[in-house]
């Protein structure tokens, strides 16, 4: 029987601020080490190691230097962070201020999305709360160490999930992806050194600086370190946040969530991996199903190209159109997905060109968004349609 | 009263400052108050933050939640990403486009009403779901949506 592991949901906890006035009687760099000994990696679905991006930004030079808060959560699917910035808000908050501790910034912003402005008073409550209660403002615990919070609203972009486009929206611009080098621990907002974490990551920094670092490592399956938040949605009797070990399989979750006649797991959104029923062994960790959080399931009533077709409407809405293979590419997969629909492809080798295309769109594409909005369509094809190789007459 | 564009920009100017990360909060205001963004407040927008008109107007056109046409006073986005479309977003959708008689994109003609789709509002667990206005709504059946909207004043 699956169970699920409630560290970061967990309802029993320390008392608010006992991580911040920890990590306040430690170095900076200590707390930042700390956070790298966990190896904690990236929430948001990237995976790059957290303690790392702190390391850099400690030791980079700038004037100022920010923590920014990622809260666009824009993957298909995906609501976990939508559930912690509401239940678990000043936990956030807190992670955000020992990060501010450990590379010495005095300002944190949360890149709100859009789409969720109803969250905004649930913010600005706990900011003041911690205020109220010396954990947050000027000279917080007595210490010289200062930090406040601001939120900065999206306009709805998906793109702005990408950090760096992020940084480009904060600053008044269209949310185009930077090319990078520069990182942003070296020359992120205004161009300072900036760690930008997604809301899980910050969420799960008051554990790991409570519990240590080699605790937080044993949460995890295997070489998987911590708990992960998975969003499950689609045909399942019980949609909603589990949280499970970093490397649970997708029929644990199944089992949990109550998935019954599955025909196919979209893992890690519509950006992430379409499995089959023959793959629900696999596990959802950065080195094979990488866990963004969405879990979406389909039974074997949904027509997959119709699944397909959702996903790539998407992303031709949401491609920012600064690179030619993501802006045309993504146009063209849909066009084609059409032609599937009606029956004009009749068989894989009339296919062949598009899934160059799909693979001139990984290499070709400056951010996530182009070198992965063609999993789906590599994956649902591949998996799902059933064509003969060639017929003949083809040319 | 309800205030100009140029009066909630210079408001915003003196809470935000007039650097180039102010764009994004003062668009945001202008938006929020008007349910769009005027001409007049790009052009106050660009001036004071000392870019061209045809910076802010393309920042504008970039995002979907801003607007360069005027809408109703109620802005209904209808989710048609997968967890909905899943649920039935396609009929809520028809629904409402009877209910209003109109399509999606347009007002209706009394201006209460906008209708629009939107991608994926983070609701995936309560589809299919709308937001109207700031409020979101789950759940939904045709008849429910239909309920909410009409009883927008």
């Amino acid at each position: 029987m699956a169970e699920e592991k409630r560290v970061m949901l967990g309802q029993e906890g320390a008392e608010t601020g006992s991580a911040l006035r920890k990590a306040l009687s430690l170095k900076p760099a200590d707390v930042a080490f700390e956070v790298r000994e966990a190896k904690l990696l990236g929430r948001g679905g990237a995976g790059f190691p957290t303690g790392v991006k702190w390391v850099l930004a400690g030791g980079a030079s700038g004037e100022r230097k920010y923590i920014i808060c990622n809260a666009d959560e824009g993957e298909p699917g995906t609501f976990k962070d939508r559930v912690l910035l509401d239940e678990y808000t000043e936990k956030i908050l807190e992670g955000m201020a020992i990060a501010g501790h450990a590379i010495d910034a005095d300002t944190g912003i949360i890149y709100l999305r859009a789409e969720y402005p109803y969250l905004i008073p649930r913010i600005m409550e706990a900011r003041q709360n911690l205020i109220d209660r010396g954990l947050l403002g000027e000279n917080i615990g007595g210490t010289d160490f200062s930090f406040d919070i601001e939120i900065r609203p999206g306009a709805g972009a998906y793109v702005c999930g990408e950090e760096t486009s992020l940084m480009e929206s904060m600053e008044g611009r269209r949310g185009e992806p930077r090319n990078k080098p520069p990182f942003p621990t070296n020359q992120g907002f205004l161009g300072m050194p900036t760690v930008i974490n997604n809301v899980e990551t910050f969420a799960a920094i008051p554990h790991i600086v409570l519990e240590g670092a080699e605790w937080y490592q044993a949460l995890g399956r295997g070489e998987n370190s911590g708990t992960k938040l998975f969003s499950v949605s689609g045909d399942v009797e019980n949609p909603g946040v589990y949280e499970l070990p970093l490397g649970s399989s997708v029929c644990e979750l199944l089992e949990l969530a109550g998935g019954k006649d599955t025909q196919a797991v979209q893992v890690g959104g519509a950006s992430g991996a379409t499995i089959g029923p023959d793959e629900l062994d696999r596990c959802m960790s950065f080195a094979d199903l990488p866990p963004g959080g969405s879990v979406i399931v389909f039974d074997r009533s949904r027509d997959m190209l119709d699944v397909l077709e959702n996903f790539m409407e998407f992303f031709v809405h949401e491609s920012c159109g600064q690179c030619t293979p993501c802006r045309e590419g993504n146009m063209r997969l849909l066009d084609v997905i059409a032609d599937l629909k009606a029956g004009r492809i009749e068989s894989m080798k009339q296919l062949k060109p598009y899934f160059q295309l799909a693979e001139t769109m990984k290499l070709g594409s400056k951010c996530g968004l182009g070198q992965t909005s063609s999993n789906c369509f590599v994956d649902i094809v591949s998996k799902f349609v059933d064509l003969p190789d060639d017929v003949k007459g083809d040319a | 009263m309800a205030r100009s564009a140029e009066q909630i920009v210079e408001e915003g100017l003196s809470r935000y400052g007039s650097g180039r990360e102010a764009v994004m909060q003062l668009l945001t205001d202008v938006n929020n108050e008007l349910g769009y963004v005027p001409e007049e407040a790009m052009r106050a927008i660009a001036k004071a933050v000392g870019v061209s008109n045809a910076e802010i107007f393309s920042v504008v056109s970039f995002y979907s939640f801003l607007s360069i046409e005027p809408r109703g006073r109620h802005i209904v986005r209808l989710c048609k990403t997968i967890s909905c479309a899943m649920k039935g977003s396609a009929d809520i959708l028809q629904a409402l486009k009877d209910d209003l008689g109109i399509g999606v994109g347009e007002t209706t003609e009394d201006g209460r009403v906008t209708l629009e789709t939107t991608s994926c509002i983070g609701l995936c667990d309560q589809s299919p779901a709308m937001l109207v206005d700031d409020v979101p709504h789950s759940r939904l059946t045709p008849e429910k949506a239909c309920e909410i909207v009409r009883g927008l004043e």
